[in-house]
């Protein structure tokens, strides 16, 4: 910075920082530009993006506004609960109901002087390609595997062979209690979040024989409360897991049912969590996971060390283990692979039974999904005549529609891409 | 049942029973993992963190946002402009030149009102030079200290080694992309490790009220729902019985066995999609793996486990060590099930809720049979012992899971050079870059200059003349040469995580904390364990 200091800043400010960006390392690629270059690319011309101003979110808007990146971009949908403070460092009381993304922008520009954090309180698919193009980097901390999925295939679509500085880097984070993961994503270069979608524990879901005949835990008693009688009693009234009437109302269901089966263990805490998924999540775990991403940020951004190849994943449970690999692409991957996935059926399977295969699939999991072939429509979700339409295909047999090897294309409106699958019979 | 035990159960209920207060829905994300009892042993500690670094604050944060009790920062010096420009908890530029625990506590204190903070302006050193501070700082729950000189290190953790009951130490050193951390303590005591294994169920050696479920149990008599909805127990007890019959009374022990014994469980199966049959073929597993086993052989190790001693003091996990001596009697005792207590916790499986609902009811019942027998033999061993019954509740409950850690003195490791030589043929950039930390250690406690060569040397005169180094040795070398005294944010932030983690491991005694070094590297980004006992 030739000796200029920016706005906010003092002399000396940076002192820890720069041992590391004066000097390579042993293990440093040349093509670093030690001293002022490196620091006046990433102090006045690195713009990254933050996904998410949660649990993650909070801890990774601190670390890279310490590290020296100014221009921060950073989009939440959600507003501050008081179940966030155990956690979510830059909100307080006074807080709670505000945008998160607002509120930690403020936060993070009054502590860290000369630092700019743009907030956008809203969805991440409100935005169009050109406005992720402007990044040199995105940091996810996100707790939906749809949001993730949406910002992997945009990001990978985003990439222009002839244009490099399309390729932007996606830096992925992800807790649970004191599990977590942090992962470098060079779309269409290395493993993108689909090729991994098989890693995801499979979400436990109870079936609806034993919900409705044979309950056994209380959690059986609970879902019976929320997946078969709130809908029963409330025809017209959608149930909101975040409105305390509600979860009272399913608490007390549950409890009505749990005491006429003689189970024990419906609590209102239970209720919540049964109904709302709730994972725990603590500080530590995020601020371990989330220094990992920002870490790696800084090192992308400013090539002063090598930068994770390209998956860490963290147990804490059981002292501190870790482990780094790298996760392999998927020559089939609907998003970065190109290649179509084979897919083996029974002949005798419906339309039906196909679509429900897709959506529980571990390495496919597409909810709603609508299907054709280069000849024909086989069913759409929508729009409602196309629905109509296709309707009576449910019933048939996919044989019927699709011959020995032939193609079949399948989209779903939540997520930007086809995934082509070539059918085979057993 | 008395009136006052009714309304005693009422009471304790009601808070499961409506909307959480305030303070359970601030806490609920944490409460699923450490409970209400863990809770409270956080809201009682007293944690004492050496100097206001940024680490030292990063850590402070993930505690108090869980809710310490309290917290004493202890920093004599002034905030540098370097400070202020990579410590989250100081107020940026108009906090350079004041006290840096003073200036990082009200920021701290304000992420949690519940927790009470305190800033001290003392050194180290003089802390450590009379007899007032040595006790002052003894009667914490727990010391952190962060890149501490080498000197006051050692006469640190001498002091917290004196006696059996002074507060672990954890020693955290950075510089860079590199760290490791070391926790000392003499004895860490877990009843919930919260681990993942499965108790037994008594499927090879049921208590009476089972066994006789199994004996009524006629397959051939049951209608087609009946059938359906045997609990996949029942019908591995039967299994085994009738395959001991066959086998001069015992169990499946080879390979070819175990898949005969799982063919014959199938061969129950009357009708195709009769799930409980399946679930008991799955669950064959059980009969010959870990679960259930008598005494898992981990446990069985305790039993001959002296407890420690220390004059003039009585160990704070006397109760424990009663516990797991009044095991030993248990399982030894011939009227006694041969076994460690049944649990009253069953997993959920394929059956009727009727079925289901008995079943559970049958081991709740004898598993207090059991915990009676237990307790009877725990007050005649240890009349006059005073001792928390939720403790003996909860030891009983988890005495499939119990663990008990044994710790050394901090740098214990290195005074067996060997030990350290054979760690490093095979684990070489953990061991290299704990040796690093260990040679800049001494570098920056002499104010010499940090040179790559110097390191080495280092690193060279410590292991002897005869071992050749491994290439990451070097490249750890470099890094620390490049930045010995950085206090990186994302390093710091990482090891705040860390920290605090094992921190709240050893407060709340659930999980299972680090025993040795954890070596952590962010260039290539690992963790790795060495130097346990």
């Amino acid at each position: 910075m030739n000796g200029h200091l920016a706005a906010g800043d003092w002399d000396d400010r940076y002192h820890h920082i720069d041992q590391i960006l004066n000097n390579p390392g042993p293990r440093t690629d040349p093509s670093f530009m030690a001293g002022d270059e490196v620091k006046d690319f990433l102090r006045n011309k690195c713009k990254v993006l933050v996904i998410g101003a949660g649990g993650l979110g909070c801890e990774i808007l601190a670390n890279l506004a310490l590290s020296g990146f100014k221009d921060i971009h950073v989009i939440d949908m959600d507003t501050i609960d008081i179940s966030n403070l155990n956690r979510q460092f830059l909100f307080r009381p006074k807080d709670v109901g505000k945008p998160k993304a607002l509120v930690a922008a403020e936060f993070i520009m009054n502590r860290v002087p000369g630092v700019k954090v743009t907030p956008y309180y809203g969805k991440i698919q409100d935005k169009d390609d050109a406005y992720y193009m402007q990044f040199t980097l995105v940091v996810c901390g996100l707790d939906s595997v749809e949001a993730r999925r949406w910002i992997n295939a945009t990001l990978v679509n985003l990439v222009d062979p002839d244009l490099p500085e399309s390729l932007k880097p996606l830096i992925d984070g992800g807790t649970e209690g004191f599990k977590g993961q942090a992962r470098v994503i060079l779309p269409t270069v290395s493993s993108c979040y689909e090729c991994s979608l098989e890693m995801l524990n499979k979400p436990t879901a109870f079936p609806i024989c034993t919900i409705a005949n044979t309950p056994r835990l209380p959690e059986h008693c609970i879902e019976w409360a929320s997946v078969l009688e709130w809908p029963r009693v409330h025809t017209d009234k959608k149930l909101d897991t975040d409105d305390p009437e509600h979860i009272g109302w399913l608490f007390s269901v549950a409890s009505a049912r749990a005491k006429e089966f003689n189970i024990e263990g419906v609590t209102w805490s239970l209720t919540q969590g049964v109904v709302k998924n709730i994972i725990p999540a603590i500080a530590s775990t995020n601020a371990i996971i989330a220094a990992s991403c920002c870490n790696e940020a800084f090192k992308i951004a400013t090539s002063s060390a090598a930068f994770l190849n390209n998956y860490f994943m963290l147990i804490g449970t059981e002292g501190v283990y870790s482990y780094t690999f790298e996760h392999e692409k998927r020559k089939d991957c609907p998003v970065c692979g190109g290649e179509s996935l084979d897919l083996k059926i029974n002949k005798e399977w419906t339309v039906d039974r196909l679509i429900e295969l897709l959506v529980e699939k571990q390495d496919i999991q597409i909810k709603k999904p609508s299907l054709s072939t280069p000849t024909k429509q086989i069913y759409f979700q929508a729009p409602p005549q196309l629905e109509e339409a296709t309707r009576p295909n449910l019933e048939k047999k996919v044989s019927e529609l699709v011959d020995e090897g032939g193609e079949v294309t399948v989209t779903a409106s939540s997520l930007p891409f086809n995934l082509s699958l070539r059918i085979s019979y057993i | 049942m008395s009136v006052t035990e009714s309304q005693d159960i009422e009471q304790a209920t009601s808070a499961m029973h409506s909307a959480p207060d305030n303070k359970t829905r601030r806490y609920d994300r944490q409460l699923r993992l450490w409970a209400a009892s863990g809770q409270a042993a956080l809201e009682s500690s007293r944690i004492l963190v050496l100097s206001a670094s940024a680490t030292s604050t990063s850590i402070l944060k993930n505690l108090v946002l869980p809710g310490i009790g309290h917290f004493t920062l202890l920093d004599d010096e002034q905030v540098k402009p370097s400070d202020a420009g990579n410590n989250f908890f100081l107020d940026g530029f108009s906090s350079i030149g004041k006290n840096r625990a003073q200036e990082a506590l009200p920021l701290l204190k304000e992420l949690n009102d519940s927790v009470d903070g305190e800033a001290v302006t003392k050194s180290v050193k003089e802390l450590l030079s009379t007899d007032e501070g040595k006790k002052w700082i003894k009667g914490f729950s727990l010391v952190i200290a962060h890149n501490l000189k080498k000197g006051e290190l050692e006469q640190l953790s001498n002091l917290l080694w004196e006696d059996l009951n002074d507060p672990p130490l954890i020693v955290v050193r950075s510089a860079g992309f590199l760290a490791d951390f070391y926790i000392q303590f003499h004895e860490q005591c877990i009843i919930e490790p919260h681990s993942d294994t499965a108790p037994s169920l008594r499927i090879t050696k049921p208590f009476p009220a089972l066994q006789k479920w199994a004996d009524e149990t006629d397959f051939s008599k049951l209608d087609p729902t009946e059938h359906a909805h045997v609990p996949f127990v029942i019908i591995l007890i039967k299994a085994a019985d009738h395959w001991r019959k066959e086998h001069n009374g015992d169990l499946p022990k080879t390979y070819d066995e175990k898949k005969q014994f799982k063919a014959y469980v199938r061969s129950l199966q009357t009708k195709i999609d009769e799930e409980n049959f399946e679930e008991a073929e799955a669950q064959a597993v059980r009969i010959w793996g870990a679960a259930e086993t008598p005494v898992p052989s981990e446990v069985k190790a305790l039993f001959s486990l002296p407890s420690l001693t220390s004059p003039n003091q009585t160990d704070s996990n006397e109760a424990f060590h009663a516990l797991l001596q009044t095991l030993k009697k248990f399982v030894e005792d011939p009227e006694g099930p041969g076994r460690l207590p049944l649990t009253s916790t069953l997993p959920d499986m394929k059956t009727d809720t009727e079925s289901y609902v008995k079943l559970q009811k049958l081991y709740r019942e004898w598993s207090g049979v059991e915990s009676a027998r237990f307790k009877t033999l725990l007050q005649q061993t240890y009349p006059t012992l005073e001792i928390d019954p939720a403790m003996v509740d909860s030891f009983i409950k988890n005495v499939h899971h119990i663990r008990l850690l044994r710790g050394r003195k901090y740098g214990t490791w290195e005074t067996n050079v060997d030990s350290v030589k054979e760690t490093l043929s095979y684990m070489g950039k953990e061991v290299g870059t704990h040796l690093v930390l260990n040679a800049l250690e001494e570098l920056l406690s002499k104010d010499e200059e940090v040179t790559s060569e110097k390191v080495i040397e280092h690193v060279k005169s410590f292991l002897g003349p005869d071992v050749e180094l491994p290439e990451e040795v070097e490249a750890a070398a470099g890094e620390v040469a490049r930045a010995p005294t950085a206090d990186l944010p994302n390093t710091a932030a990482f090891l705040g995580g860390m920290i605090a983690q094992e921190s709240i491991k050893i407060i709340t005694k659930q999980y299972v904390p680090v025993n040795g070094y954890c070596v952590v590297d962010l260039i290539d980004s690992w963790t790795g364990n060495i130097g346990a006992p």
